[in-house]
């Protein structure tokens, strides 16, 4: 399960390379994540009443079988649209691996509620997961790499369910008729959805400034971004201490707020000043995901039903977030582009190099520019030969400095009004978290 | 909620408050590319160390003048100036006319004699009759300033003329 779920972000950062090699947009490349995140969302409620139909066991194995194929047909695309369709079949395979787990589950751990709190943690951890795990495998194999190691775990998970699969298809051991389902829990539904929308924004946003505003490398980047998984694992056994579900949410939204908040106002380029406002987010995504899913779930049945509301929810909160957020950057990005330029041509302006050599520099900039086709640019080679001259030399260093801190200015301050709206969604689900009943599991 | 709970709760809201904070108070809210200055303003003359540096005073001042006039900022019309190509792409993005960029740039050379007078980097017995000969410049010859900046900064001394010369000996 925690594969399936990791699927949503696995691919954040891998999404530039993707967009270098199939030579896509920006937006179009966000619709590898997006429609993944669709499918699951729309497939995930109509998966869990087709387990309850046919079995937990064959939907399962089924949908295991289908997610393996699909990712398959994902590291085989060669182009954006046929890598989007296999996502979409991957999702729908992906839901009735997901939800099918959950009727699966208590009968192997021993309880309903003991199912509920593994089955959270594990949507949780998958996610924060994620994007260090596709950073790795895109920087030592490739992006392809992502989908194809997906085949064989998928497979491997799928090997003891056929077992369960073959029982119910010689018993006949599978729900007669649908019961009652109750209805979902409509304010922790919907607080999974505003708090899904701010971390899935938090993530996509911090690889993209990573990868394409600092000019990382997607190795350096996972590392970097490994910080919010390790801190949700660490988190994970604050439930044990703190049992209020709806205590524990409204922690959980304020920290992943607060280190949006903290993305949005970064003081500097640097990779430090991005990690205490990860342990924050990774704490806080560990604390309300599974707040929130176990409110969700609690003392309703099938848990299976329910569970497909809450990853519906879940990754209708991701769409909306990506959706909602994507053409905001965008549009920041080409202005803030535009204020780099335009403060760097004032630095090479007033600098004290010799009229000559700016103009030199000038043109070797704009060629620089242009080549880099709107991304930014690493400055560095068009000040390659350095003046011999020691005095001009330091001019020319200085010169060089200040322009790529303009540009770093630019590429960071991006992203800040995409931060702050993420930090607004998730301190909104203040609002449905305090209106959640507290249950007791 | 009771227990623990409020504790975590009151714990988290003073993280995300000191986080926050602290990066509010390193310069978190400013953190973002220089503004560019109003072409229109007048700008500090250094003092200039030989010929190449006053024209290049002389041009920046040139350039404030002509993207005052024109409207836009003074990086915007120097990177449109850098290439013929640069400058179709600009012309076609502001809708302007050779004419009407010449003519912006004729006014922006009379301006950086004016400031460079005002600085008291020239005299006025060269400033005047310099801002005569700019008045009077054809049109193409100033796109031809425009498109030939190198050779201008280059060759100021010849370009100028014999007002090259006395500016040179003028210097200190």
């Amino acid at each position: 399960m925690g594969v399936v779920l990791a699927d949503s972000s696995i691919v954040v950062l891998a999404l530039p390379e993707i967009y270098r090699e199939l030579d896509t947009s920006v937006a179009g490349v966000t619709w590898v994540l997006v429609s993944f995140n669709l499918v699951m969302a729309l497939a995930a409620v109509p998966a869990a009443l087709l387990a309850r139909r046919v079995g937990p066991g064959r939907a399962a194995a089924v949908g295991l079988a289908i997610f393996a194929g699909a990712g398959l047909a994902c590291g085989a695309a060669d182009g954006l649209s046929t890598l989007i369709v296999a996502r979409c079949v991957q999702a729908l395979g992906g839901a009735a691996a997901v939800t099918a787990a959950l009727e699966l589950l208590p009968a192997t751990v021993g309880s309903e509620r003991r199912a509920a709190a593994i089955w959270a943690g594990a949507g949780a951890t998958g996610a924060a997961l994620g994007p260090a795990v596709g950073g790795l495998l895109t920087e030592l194999v490739s992006w392809q790499s992502i989908f194809l190691l997906q085949v064989p775990i998928a497979l491997a998970a799928a090997v003891p369910i056929l077992a369960v699969a073959r029982h119910e298809a010689a018993t006949g051991i599978i729900e007669p008729e649908l019961r009652s389902t109750g209805r979902p829990h409509l304010w922790a539904n919907l607080a999974l959805a505003m708090v899904s929308a701010a971390i899935a924004a938090a993530l996509f946003l911090l690889v993209l400034l990573l990868i394409e505003g600092w000019r990382m490398s997607p190795i350096a980047a996972a590392i970097v971004v490994s910080v919010m998984p390790l801190a949700a694992i660490a988190a994970s056994r604050l439930d044990v201490h703190v049992p209020d579900a709806r205590a524990r949410a409204a922690a959980g939204a304020i920290l992943v707020s607060g280190g949006l908040a903290g993305l949005a106002f970064l003081p500097k380029a640097t990779v430090a000043l991005t990690l205490p406002p990860q342990v924050l987010i990774g704490v806080g995504l560990s604390l309300v995901l599974s707040a929130l899913t176990e409110t969700a779930l609690g003392g309703r049945a099938p848990q299976a039903i329910h569970g497909g509301w809450t990853i519906s929810s879940r990754h209708a909160g991701v769409v909306i977030g990506l959706l909602a957020l994507t053409p905001i950057f965008t549009a920041e990005i080409a202005e803030q582009r535009h204020d780099a330029i335009d403060a760097g041509t004032a630095v090479i302006l007033d600098s004290p190099v010799s009229p000559l050599l700016k103009i030199d520099l000038a043109a070797r900039i704009n060629t620089r520019l242009e080549e880099e086709r709107g991304k930014v640019p690493t400055l560095g080679p068009v000040f390659e030969p350095l003046p011999t001259d020691p005095t001009e030399r330091a001019e020319v260093v200085q010169l060089r400095d200040e322009l790529q801190d303009q540009l770093d200015r630019g590429a960071t301050h991006a992203f800040s009004t995409s931060f702050l709206l993420a930090a607004l969604l998730g301190l909104f689900a203040l609002a449905p978290i305090g209106l959640a009943r507290r249950v007791d599991l | 909620m009771s227990g623990r709970g409020p504790l975590l709760v009151i714990g988290a809201i003073v993280a995300s408050m000191v986080l926050v904070g602290s990066y509010l108070a390193a310069g978190g809210s400013s953190y973002e590319p220089e503004q560019v200055k109003d072409p229109c303003e007048p700008r500090q003359w250094t003092d200039p160390q030989g010929l190449q540096e006053l024209a290049q005073q002389f041009s920046l001042s040139a350039l404030d003048g002509a993207a005052c006039q024109l409207g836009v900022s003074r990086e915007t019309l120097a990177r449109a100036l850098a290439t013929p190509q640069a400058r179709e792409r600009f012309t076609e993005r502001f809708g302007i006319t050779d004419a009407k960029l010449a003519k912006a740039i004729r006014a922006g050379l009379i301006r950086a004699v004016d400031d460079a007078e005002e600085a008291g980097a020239l005299s006025p017995l060269i400033g005047i009759p310099l801002r005569e000969t700019l008045q009077r410049i054809p049109l193409d010859q100033a796109i031809e300033i425009i498109n030939e900046t190198r050779e201008f900064l280059a060759n100021v001394e010849s370009f100028l003329g014999p007002a090259g010369t006395i500016l040179e000996e003028l210097l200190p």
